[in-house]
């Protein structure tokens, strides 16, 4: 059966995210026509929450709550999924400045698959580092649809997977609820768990979905005049 | 090399201005300057009939005490160009014509990260306003960012 | 003026809508914000002063785009006796004075033990790129 998780999103646990899991999963239910959702993964800043528990809201909704991270690199962001006390132990997640590729090669090795995040955008995506130094090894996927990304940005990562041929995954990156699941990766196996979720990353079939609205034309702005 | 700091600046008072009087007129130039047209801060006497029982603030007036002349001399700095990266303000209770309106601020919390600017230290600092009874009106979270 | 106002807190839905206000912020306005508001630098007034620090331009104060979606809130609350409790912004791109944005926010949560109901608010561009993002806390009291 086919799962579409939104793979990239921030709770409160993340220092710039207000957004409590439970008002993610509601906001889920009532938009579900226009972002059919099966469940989300949380990506938190530079930590993996380890003492968070959701079982009892993905009972309570239906709805796949799983846990990652988003660290930051010097290649800029990467998600790591499948975070374990082996990983934890040998990357500390608070350092800014981690080492990309024994990042990606550690994390593998350890049972879980780390997935480059927003390639396209300045200073902590792929791409601008790709213009300056040697391509990281080992990279299975990267982030294509990216749903905090500015005009050019998920192009701009179409160019990279088209030349080295990533597989791509979608994320709405959001920060706010009424932001989830604007983009999200449709997976064609069942996934309920965390090691389904690397199982399916590291050889399943996936791909970036777009959930984003159609943009509407601005009406004429009112112009304020400073009275 | 993580940020690095003097812990002791966290938690420490490091600026307590002098009270701000604040008048009626400011109140309605403020209004003006976002477009607000709402009577409850803009007309003294649908004011009076109102919740408040007489002209108050809109709540964002808090942002405009900001701090003395010394805040930014005694905030951390780390690199250049600070800027506003955000605010948390808590709005406790309204502020009034005749208000004398005081802050005291600490730094509440250093960290860095990375991001389209590049490297990044965030200080937060917390502000606490009072009136001229020693009640508290807001607190407010300033988050400040400057590139390394 | 928003096109939506509060209702009765018990009437109050997820998915509620504040706004959407579409207004273009003058750099007059910007000007008269800056001079109330004490802000003094001239990145917020001046396009080459702005342009030298790396801006693209004249850009809105933090606490302008504060205050306008301060005012998104007020305006949904209206008469209904709500009170506006607490506002969070994060400024993740500057507005750029002179530009025309669109404001708007829905209500994500209700807690009905403390009749408080949680809203997203976020300023954009003409691109719908989202340049202020931020939650309120609006707070109804019982009535009389």
């Amino acid at each position: 059966m086919a799962t579409t998780l939104d793979l990239h999103c921030h709770s409160e646990a993340s220092e710039d995210s207000r957004a409590p899991v439970e008002a993610y999963l509601n906001w889920i239910k009532l938009r579900r026509h226009e972002r059919p959702l099966d469940g989300i993964v949380l990506t938190e800043h530079r930590q993996f929450n380890r003492a968070a528990d959701y079982r009892a809201l993905e009972d309570k909704f239906g709805i796949v709550v799983l846990k990652a991270s988003e660290v930051e690199t010097d290649y800029g962001h990467v998600l790591v999924f499948g975070v374990n006390d082996d990983i934890l132990r040998r990357f500390d997640f608070s350092n800014v400045r981690l080492n990309a590729q024994e990042l990606i090669d550690g994390v593998a090795e350890m049972g879980g698959v780390a997935v480059p995040c927003h390639p396209g955008r300045p200073n902590v995506g792929l791409c601008e580092h790709y213009e300056k130094k040697p391509p990281l090894e080992n990279v299975l996927a990267v982030e294509l649809l990216n749903g905090g990304s500015r005009k050019g940005e998920n192009e701009r990562t179409e160019l990279l997977v088209t030349r080295h041929g990533y597989r791509t995954t979608g994320g709405s990156d959001s920060h706010l609820v009424s932001l989830i699941g604007l983009c999200a990766t449709r997976f064609e196996a069942d996934i309920r768990t965390i090691e389904d979720l690397v199982r399916e990353l590291k050889g399943g079939r996936y791909e970036a979905v777009d959930f984003r609205p159609r943009r509407k034309a601005i009406p004429r702005a009112v112009h304020v005049e400073a009275r | 090399m993580a940020v690095q700091y003097d812990p002791a600046l966290i938690g420490r008072v490091f600026e307590e201005t002098e009270p701000v009087p604040v008048t009626a007129e400011q109140i309605k130039a403020f209004c003006r300057a976002i477009d607000e047209t709402n009577p409850l801060f803009t007309d003294e006497a649908a004011a009076s009939a109102g919740a408040n029982g007489g002209l108050v603030a809109p709540p964002s007036f808090a942002v405009t005490f900001r701090n003395g002349r010394d805040f930014f001399k005694h905030v951390p700095r780390f690199g250049t160009r600070g800027f506003d990266a955000g605010k948390d303000v808590e709005f406790v209770a309204p502020i009034r014509p005749g208000d004398k309106i005081r802050l005291a601020s600490h730094v509440k919390e250093i960290y860095e990260k990375t991001g389209r600017s590049g490297s990044m230290v965030f200080v937060v600092i917390r502000s606490t306003l009072s009136n001229q009874n020693d009640e508290v009106v807001a607190h407010i979270d300033h988050r400040f960012m400057s590139r390394t | 003026m928003a096109n939506h106002q509060a209702k009765d807190f018990g009437d109050l839905e997820i998915g509620d809508e504040l706004g959407p206000e579409h207004i273009l912020v003058s750099k007059d306005l910007t000007r008269l914000f800056v001079r109330v508001a004490h802000m003094d630098s001239p990145r917020f007034t001046d396009d080459e002063a702005a342009r030298a620090e790396g801006l693209p331009g004249a850009i809105l104060p933090g606490n302008m785009s504060l205050s306008l979606l301060t005012k998104l809130v007020t305006d949904w609350i209206g008469s209904s006796g709500a009170r506006l409790a607490r506002i969070g912004t994060t400024y993740r791109s500057p507005v750029i004075s002179g530009s025309s944005v669109t404001m708007q926010g829905f209500v994500t949560h209700t807690d009905a033990a403390e009749r408080t109901a949680e809203v997203d608010i976020w300023i954009e561009n003409e691109d719908a790129e989202r340049l202020v993002i931020g939650t309120a806390t609006v707070h109804f009291p019982l009535k009389k």
